[in-house]
């Protein structure tokens, strides 16, 4: 299945074969007819169809999706015999076989050899910059460097541009228009492709090799990039906090559920159960109950907002109006369908009980004792306890990292004049790649650093764009001033592994359980490599990125330092696994 | 059983014998000297080098491709090869000493040929190693279509050799530093040595937390003996070689063999969690010292498409990681014993190959330390042979 394009493109090159952009495509799944929708994610229709067990673990465990982002690698299935294709990356566009990925079938039998290569042999371009990431932050740098004339490409892996924020609706199916978002979107997206960026959909950067040489995939087969600069914008992944049945097919991440609801319009399931820490669940809430879920419960980790904490929402509305009402509008839709927000609490455990989870909640260390012991029965547990920096392109190509320990991340370090410089030569970085911020910082961000590296470039500033350096220079400060008060609204307890039994798994991939990794420390392995090789930790397909940031926690806690890059899993290359044929093979697949 | 480079480091300020480099070889050699009573410490870098990074074949039969690059060792790699064939068994009974199950199995390793002229090299190879004493045999299509059914059509031919097989070097690294731990070597760990130099009859070695003092030195420290050799004077070609690594993710077990080319650089194997590695000496790029060498693109590309090229059942799985790290090269010999010049300094270095002969190098410079005959001959690998005229 090839690359998706934008909705409308799809629509006109559709109506011209006389196909209708609204139609469903006829689908196989282990044997079951299924109707998918023209332009949705295979794991959209999965969902859809009640099919959630796509994959088999190596003992046998059954999973869904988790992320719905293309990071966790738990939706891999089978697509007319290609194994490892991952549901919610792949659009419908036309009949599928489909079959549920049974860990041991993968081997190509009757595949003809081909011949080997070398680098030479492998398309090269040299952009003058490339953007890596279409989301607001990439969009806005891309704009900007282009309108001072430089020559851009932007490259993301999802079918649609737009990122996180701006995710675009797929479908026209779903019957729900477009929201405020969605058009706003929209029209950054239109902008940057008229002031003549180009975008390229569907193309995963998977190696990223100093000094500035990147290795994608487009249209199944592998090519180089050696731009002048590279601007590195590839946002951020949601934050895995482990708890017993959290691998279970129908716990999922919040912006899972998010994607396909707003990319989509498909529901994650009818009765849903969100849970986690900050404004993006009472948002996704209050989205799916629109769309008709029934919510039946926000169960939120930070304590029932207190006089001190208005302080932080009359900060907040100082320095952004319009989020502050869009936040409590969600909050006043919730009220007024009677969902309950629980504050101080936490899920603690999931269980499945035939088709149901049941999900038990309790006290989180900031809540009174109230919520403890209550427990749901839903379809669906969205899990959002915030987010990570999918830093890795960066942290591979040698950029200098720092632990912020009061948000729990690590920021790339930065130049305090040059805006987006990075430690390493030529590449720039912006946006929640480089530390969390939010969708109005990287818009902002990628108005300075786009300019910035045109400039860097030999390019003339037009004056139009200094003055939108000026504003972005005045937002970025606002809405910084927005994060710093947003997050202390949400303060709460930052969960790791507390809620983890021994038997509960950690890394997902490997199936690395947190009992397994606690004797492995108590045995000694004295460094994040050691124990990766003593446990297996991290060693699977989605490259550590959930377990890592739990264990470096956890080791350097035990050796009872301060959290640094020494506690990290070393980058690795590739940074997202890449079949053999996708490396031998010549030409589209 | 505690890991024992957990323990609170110690402080060692005198030891009868200081091994430097804790690799596979100079770890094994404490283990053998503590057994034996002697008072050791194994001091390490903990830099890049080939124990951690490496891939875990059992290699037997000689390099098709280094015999081509560098005709001028050929000689020098048939004096070896006695003690590559030692290795294997030496490697069983260490497995049992260790009383770990380290994947170490001994399924038979093939060297393909994927052309006539190929195929004539490797018959070649094959009289001169039996001629050596080494079992070996060259097999045909429909040989190897029964053998090893794996094999793409691209194979024409293969040289086979029983002994040859894999070792899972994750387990094995563990297993071997909580046996020498247990027999009573002294393990340093993240302390680097930065000077060695003679002290009367002993050795004074400066590390980045203080000075030790030893009786005995064995320089185990792979390439970067050569530095500390220099130290003393002594000249030891042992280069670096930074090498290229790759591993998919895992599945059923399928490839049962070790597999080398005859004329291309790969060496493949499926673990026992059914990942494949990809290997076989493609380069790396070498960083500043002491940080890890840089994974090339050229060499994914090149390793991984020449490996579907000759099995193409892989190719749907994918490459999940890739690595490098550093090996020694010497001149198609390891560097074992004593040396004339410098009384108490011994030299561990085991040859490209050195994870098969790691085990073994380690007992033969035991026993030259502990003043008793190793049990092979290593007078090829003396390291005299560098200075004679
Ligand atoms: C699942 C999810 C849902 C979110 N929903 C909201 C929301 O509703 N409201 C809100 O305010 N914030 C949301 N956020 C936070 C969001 O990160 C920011 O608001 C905003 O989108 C950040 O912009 P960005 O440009 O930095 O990154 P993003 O918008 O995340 O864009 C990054 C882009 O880089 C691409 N990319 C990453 N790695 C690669 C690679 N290796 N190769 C090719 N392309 C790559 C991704 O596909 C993505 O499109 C969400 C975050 C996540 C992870
Ligand atoms: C990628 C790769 C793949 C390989 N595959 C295979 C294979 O499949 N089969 C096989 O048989 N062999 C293989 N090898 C070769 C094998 O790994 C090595 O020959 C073997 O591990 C060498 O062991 P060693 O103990 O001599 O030295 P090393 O493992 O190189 O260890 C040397 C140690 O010395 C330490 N050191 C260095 N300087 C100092 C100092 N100044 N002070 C203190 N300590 C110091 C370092 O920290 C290091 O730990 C491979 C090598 C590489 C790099
Ligand atoms: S759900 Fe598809 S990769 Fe995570």
């Amino acid at each position: 299945m090839s690359a998706m394009d934008d909705a409308s493109e799809v629509g006109r090159l559709m109506a011209m074969e006389g196909r209708s952009m609204t139609g469903t495509v006829l689908l196989t799944f282990e044997g079951r007819q299924i109707e998918g929708r023209q332009g949705e994610s295979l794991a959209a229709a999965l969902m859809a169809a009640g099919e959630r067990v796509l994959r088999v673990s190596r003992t046998g465990a059954q999973r869904s999706i988790f992320c719905g982002m293309g990071v966790c690698q738990d939706c891999l299935i089978e697509v007319d015999g290609r194994p490892n294709q991952r549901a919610c990356m792949v659009k419908v566009d036309r009949p599928a076989n489909i079959r549920r990925q049974r860990f041991g079938e993968e081997r190509a039998v009757g595949m003809a050899p081909m011949p080997p290569r070398l680098i030479g042999d492998v398309a090269q371009e040299k952009p003058e910059v490339l953007v890596i990431g279409a989301g607001p932050g990439g969009l806005a740098a891309a704009s900007a460097a282009r309108r001072a004339g430089a020559s851009v490409l932007v490259v993301d892996e999802r079918p649609l541009p737009g990122g996180q924020f701006f995710k675009q609706v797929a479908v026209e199916a779903g019957g729900v228009p477009p929201d405020r978002q969605h058009r706003e979107g929209r029209r950054l997206i239109k902008e940057v492709e008229r002031a003549g960026v180009e975008i390229r959909r569907g193309i995963e950067v998977w190696g990223a090799f100093a000094p500035c040489e990147l290795a994608v995939m487009q249209d199944g087969t592998i090519r180089i990039f050696e731009p002048r600069r590279l601007i590195v914008a590839t946002g951020a992944y949601e934050r895995a906090v482990p708890i017993p049945g959290w691998t279970l097919p129908g716990v999922m991440t919040t912006g899972a559920a998010q994607t396909l609801w707003r990319s989509y319009r498909r529901l994650p399931g009818q009765r849903v159960l969100i849970a986690g820490n900050g404004p993006l669940n009472l948002q996704v809430a209050s989205e799916l109950a629109a769309g008709g879920a029934k919510i039946a419960a926000v169960v939120e980790t930070a304590p029932v907002p207190m006089p001190g904490s208005l302080h932080a929402l009359a900060r907040m509305f100082g320095a952004s109006p319009r989020l502050v009402l869009d936040g409590l509008r969600y909050r006043t839709h919730l009220l007024r369908a009677g969902l309950p927000v629980l504050y101080g609490s936490t899920i603690t455990r999931v269980e499945a009980s035939g088709n149901a989870l049941e999900v038990s909640v309790g006290a989180s260390a900031a809540g009174p004792k109230s919520a403890a012991g209550r427990s749901f029965s839903v379809d669906v547990v969205c899990m959002g306890f915030g987010f990570h920096p999918s830093n890795e392109i960066l942290r591979a190509l040698g950029c200098e990292h720092d632990h912020d320990a009061m948000r729990g991340q690590f920021t790339t370090r930065l130049d305090a004049e040059t805006p987006g410089k990075t430690t390493v030569a030529g590449v720039f970085a912006l946006g929640d790649c480089t530390g969390l911020g939010g969708a109005r910082v990287a818009l902002a961000e990628g108005t300075l650093v786009g300019a910035t590296v045109a400039a860097d470039l030999g390019h003339r500033i037009p004056a139009e764009l200094q003055r939108a350096t000026q504003k972005a220079r005045e937002d970025l400060a606002r809405h910084r001033r927005f994060q710093a008060a947003l997050w202390q609204f949400y303060a709460g307890p930052r969960l790791e592994f507390e809620l983890a039994a021994a038997d509960t798994v950690l890394c997902r991939c490997e199936e690395v359980t947190l009992g397994e990794v606690d004797a492995a420390i108590a045995a000694g392995s004295p460094s994040i490599g050691e124990l990766k090789r003593a446990t297996r930790v991290g060693m699977g397909s989605c490259q550590g990125r959930y377990c890592g940031p739990l264990v470096s926690a956890m080791l350097a806690r035990q050796q009872g330092c301060e959290l640094d890059e020494r506690f990290c899993f070393a980058p690795r290359m590739p940074v997202k696994p890449i079949a053999v044929a996708d490396i031998a093979r010549r030409s589209s697949a | 059983m505690t890991d024992p480079s957990s323990a609170p480091h110690p402080r060692v300020s005198e030891i009868s014998t200081l091994v430097i480099g804790g690799g596979i070889v100079g770890t094994c050699l404490g283990g053998f000297l503590a057994g034996e009573g002697d008072d050791v410490a194994v001091i390490d870098a903990g830099w890049p080098a080939g124990s951690i990074a490496n891939a875990g074949s059992i290699h037997v039969q000689m390099q098709s491709q280094f015999m081509s690059d560098y005709p001028q060792y050929i000689p020098r790699l048939e004096r070896s090869l006695n003690l590559y064939r030692q290795a294997v068994p030496f490697w069983k009974r260490f497995q049992d000493d260790l009383g770990v199950d380290c994947e170490l199995r001994i399924t038979g390793g093939l060297m393909i040929a994927e052309d006539r002229r190929q195929l004539d090299f490797l018959s070649k190879k094959c009289r001169r190693e039996v001629e050596l004493g080494l079992d070996v045999a060259i097999l045909t299509r429909p040989e190897l279509a029964k053998l090893a059914p794996y094999l793409g059509p691209a194979v024409i031919g293969a040289e086979f050799c029983p002994a040859e097989g894999k070792v899972n070097p994750l387990l094995a690294n563990t297993a071997i530093r909580r046996w020498a731990n247990g027999r009573g070597a002294v393990l340093l760990h993240e302390e680097p040595v930065l000077r060695l130099e003679l002290e009367g009859k002993a050795f004074r070695a400066t590390t980045s937390r203080g000075i030790i003092r030893a009786g005995r030195v064995a320089l185990a420290a792979g390439f970067a003996s050569k530095d500390l050799a220099a130290q003393l004077s002594i000249e030891l070609p042992a280069e670096a070689d930074p090498l290229h690594m790759n591993i998919t993710e895992g599945t059923t077990p399928f490839i049962g063999h070790l597999v080398q080319h005859a004329d291309r650089p790969i060496t493949l194997k499926q673990l026992g969690g059914g990942q494949v590695v990809i290997g076989g000496g493609w380069p790396a790029g070498l960083g500043t010292p002491g940080t890890i060498p840089i994974v090339k693109l050229s060499s994914i590309i090149g390793n991984v498409s020449l490996a579907q090229h000759i099995i193409p059942q892989i190719a749907q799985l994918r490459i999940i990681r890739t690595w490098a790290g550093i090996n020694t090269f010497v001149d198609g010999c390891g560097i074992l014993g004593r040396i004339d010049a410098v009384p108490g300094l011994f030299f561990a270095i085991p040859g490209s190959a050195g994870y098969t002969l790691g085990p073994l190098s380690a007992r033969l410079v035991a026993d030259c330390i502990l003043g008793r005959d190793p049990s092979e001959d290593i007078s090829a690998c003396s390291v005299d042979r560098f200075s004679a005229p």
